[in-house]
């Protein structure tokens, strides 16, 4: 996908970049869009806008934003107030169009009936019940129908209340209806893939109900947020879909002294660093900690980049108000270098590109430094007010979910083991024995429900080690997995010191006795320990029970898959032709007598794991 | 929240609308006839509420906007300064 914002324009990265003049975005909304769309490699996205209000401003404003994120939308919007219809009656333009998103984009009003003033909880429970078919009857058609990812607003509440405070306690109240259908949207959401919340219920609170709602744009426009609030809403949409598309950020870069505690360790000892609840700055400090770990717990790499001597360094969580521990960070850099080489050395122990990264220094020189010398990097304007460093994180949506799988949960435990086999093999003069040491199984099989989630994510994710950089969403990667013509692989990786977790993908298309591969990727966490040569003899074996006698591999160059452009000749395929666009075809005769290549991988039965 | 703001001038008004228009700065001179103006339609109204709320504190109704038919009428609503 195309450049990060930092690598944008200094006016177009400066209008979008928290805290957001939103009434300076819509001035400039024409002038930014136009900037935008001079980024190259932008990823073609077909939105479908179903509106319960006017749907014109929403639509201006999420084109703005998904073009900051690298997408290039083109849209449909449904007519005024016919969410529904258009899905029920299977509008023609909808249907169409093929959304690969469809926006749902209601509100409080948009519900069909309130409960009456004192009306019987159980008369109520079938409201909820008749509000949820309603809804459902949408979802489900356009899942069946469409295949398309549904983002769906969830309910604000009115600015106007006449129980009062009894609307949240009282069932016939209206907040308190709004409230239970937030609940039954959110229990939908967890247990439906391909549907997503936009959590508008936060967001109004975040930007204040009297801002989040115009009288006089309802009454002239029918829109259901004012224009600033719809600069929320849009963000907050993009965000979502950039998730979606595995652009959010995998690792989180720290200074220590005045961004993780107040004060110097170097200077004022651990015994003198100010953390902790006795003081209004050492809470702040504690309290950004908290999030820090919040985010590490769920998924986001954690590393140290400070001005510091090591050893001193560590003696900095040692502090008993602490909730960072060293152990926390999967990698540590506390030396006297520059710090932009530091954060490209992260890079590379971690093997994930600088764009996953994001810096966060109290100090504005370093910053400025890593901004100007790394504009891949993502470098977040924190001030020196600890107390907002939380709140600037998250407003810039940098770490957005749009699902959480258990391969996130254990992500830093993955690269800990990684640095134990690095270090394992220092300990081998030659490499072979140390990759027998790790006692390798690997689980190679047809794609699994239970894994398209995370199959998905890996598509949508990896860059280097990836053969066409060709990106799917789940419904794509579900009807691969449904359609015969398709041999799709998942492999899993497992080793003595721990397990790798989901890490390669292989999809390829059959026709005649030859298979075109579509797909190749592999996680770069299990780099040099020949999982390939494992996928591709389960992909020979495919060939062979399908009677497939030849693999067409296609390699497309891109600026992060060069590691890959010698993977077809290392693996004995003969390059054919180069396409006009530079897009090498490579073939492969099946021999009947194929010898498996796998030396220090063993594969386990084919029987999925549940996750 | 509004602060007191240096109401805004003519020309800084005149610069505004050329970008929510998508003009090159400069264009508008301030006679123009809104009908005769490209790309002016309900999303351009829509922002020059908004940039006239947020930089002059001027809340101007829709309608009022309805009733305007030259670009000096908007100037007019929006009390910019000469």
């Amino acid at each position: 996908m195309a450049s990060e914002i930092n690598t944008l324009p200094a006016e177009v990265s400066k209008a979008l970049r928290f805290p957001i003049d939103a009434a300076s975005v819509v001035r400039q909304r024409k002038s930014l869009v136009q900037e935008l769309l001079k980024q190259p490699n932008l990823a073609p996205t077909r939105v479908a806008i179903l509106g319960g209000s006017t749907t014109a401003e929403v639509k201006n404003m999420l084109e703005l934003f998904l073009l900051m994120h690298g997408v290039q939308p083109s849209f449909y919007e449904s007519g005024y107030n016919r969410f529904a219809e258009d899905v029920l009656f299977e509008n023609r333009d909808l249907w169409n169009f093929k959304p690969d998103i469809v926006f749902i984009h209601t509100n409080w009003r948009n519900v069909s009936q309130f409960p009456e003033l004192m009306e019987a909880e159980a008369d109520v429970e079938g409201r909820v019940r008749r509000e949820m078919e309603r809804f459902e009857s949408l979802w489900k058609k356009i899942h069946a129908d469409l295949g398309a990812v549904v983002i769906q607003n969830n309910f604000d509440l009115p600015d106007l209340r006449p129980l009062g405070n009894l609307e949240a306690s009282q069932t016939f109240g209206r907040v308190n209806f709004l409230l239970r259908l937030n609940a039954e949207f959110a229990s939908y959401a967890r247990n439906h893939s391909r549907f997503l919340i936009n959590d508008i219920h936060y967001l109004s609170a975040q930007v204040g109900l009297g801002e989040w709602f115009a009288h006089s744009y309802w009454y002239n426009f029918h829109m259901a947020l004012s224009p600033t609030a719809t600069v929320a809403l849009a963000r907050n949409v993009a965000g979502i879909v950039k998730s979606i598309y595995g652009k959010s950020k995998k690792c989180l870069i720290l200074d220590l002294d005045n961004t993780l505690w107040g004060g110097i360790i170097g200077d004022d000892g651990v015994q003198n660093l100010i953390l902790g609840r006795d003081h209004p700055v050492g809470e702040s400090f504690l309290d950004f900690q908290r999030y820090v770990k919040d985010l590490q717990r769920r998924g986001v790499l954690l590393a140290v980049c400070s001005k510091n001597d090591a050893e001193t360094a560590k003696e900095g969580f040692s502090h008993p108000d602490s909730i960072l521990k060293v152990e926390d960070f999967s990698v540590f850099k506390a030396n006297w270098n520059p710090k932009p080489g530091n954060i490209r050395e992260i890079a590379a122990e971690l093997n994930i590109g600088l764009d996953s990264m994001v810096f966060v220094d109290d100090n504005p020189a370093e910053r400025a430094l890593v901004a100007d010398q790394l504009p891949e990097v993502a470098v977040p304007e924190v001030g020196s007010d600890v107390s907002r460093f939380a709140e600037i994180l998250e407003r810039e949506r940098y770490f957005e979910l749009d699902r959480l799988v258990s391969d996130d949960l254990n992500r830093s435990a993955y690269y800990t083991a990684n640095a134990q086999r690095d270090s394992s093999q220092a300990g081998f003069q030659d490499y072979g024995e140390f990759l027998a040491s790790l006692e390798m199984t690997a689980e190679i099989a047809p794609f699994s429900p239970v894994y398209l989630e995370r199959i998905t994510q890996l598509i949508n994710k990896t860059n280097q080690f990836n053969l066409t950089t060709r990106r799917y969403t789940i419904a794509e990667v579900e009807a691969f997995a449904r359609n015969a013509e398709y041999v799709t692989l998942y492999g899993r990786l497992a080793d003595k010191f721990g397990d790798n977790g989901l890490v390669s993908v292989l999809v390829g298309r059959t026709h005649d006795t030859t298979v075109e591969l579509d797909l190749w990727l592999m996680s770069c966490r299990v780099l040099n320990r020949e999982m390939e040569l494992a996928m591709f003899d389960a992909l020979v074996e495919q060939c062979q029970f399908r009677g497939v006698r030849k693999i067409v591999g296609v390699y497309v160059p891109s600026k992060k898959n060069g590691m890959v452009a010698r993977h077809y000749e290392n693996l004995g395929f003969t390059r054919v032709d180069v396409t006009s666009e530079g897009h090498e075809v490579w073939h492969y005769q099946v021999p009947a007598d194929y010898s498996p290549r796998t030396r220090f991988i063993r594969r386990t039965a084919i029987e999925p794991k549940v996750a | 929240m509004h602060q007191e703001r240096k109401p805004m001038s003519r020309q800084e008004f005149l610069l505004q609308m050329d970008e929510i228009l998508g003009l090159n700065p400069g264009t508008l001179r301030g006679d123009e006839k809104l009908e005769n103006l490209k790309n002016w339609d309900s999303t351009a109204l829509i922002s020059l509420l908004v940039v006239a709320e947020a930089n002059n504190n001027v809340p101007i109704a829709p309608d009022q906007v309805v009733g305007c038919s030259t670009v000096a009428d908007l100037l007019r609503l929006a009390q910019v300064q000469d």
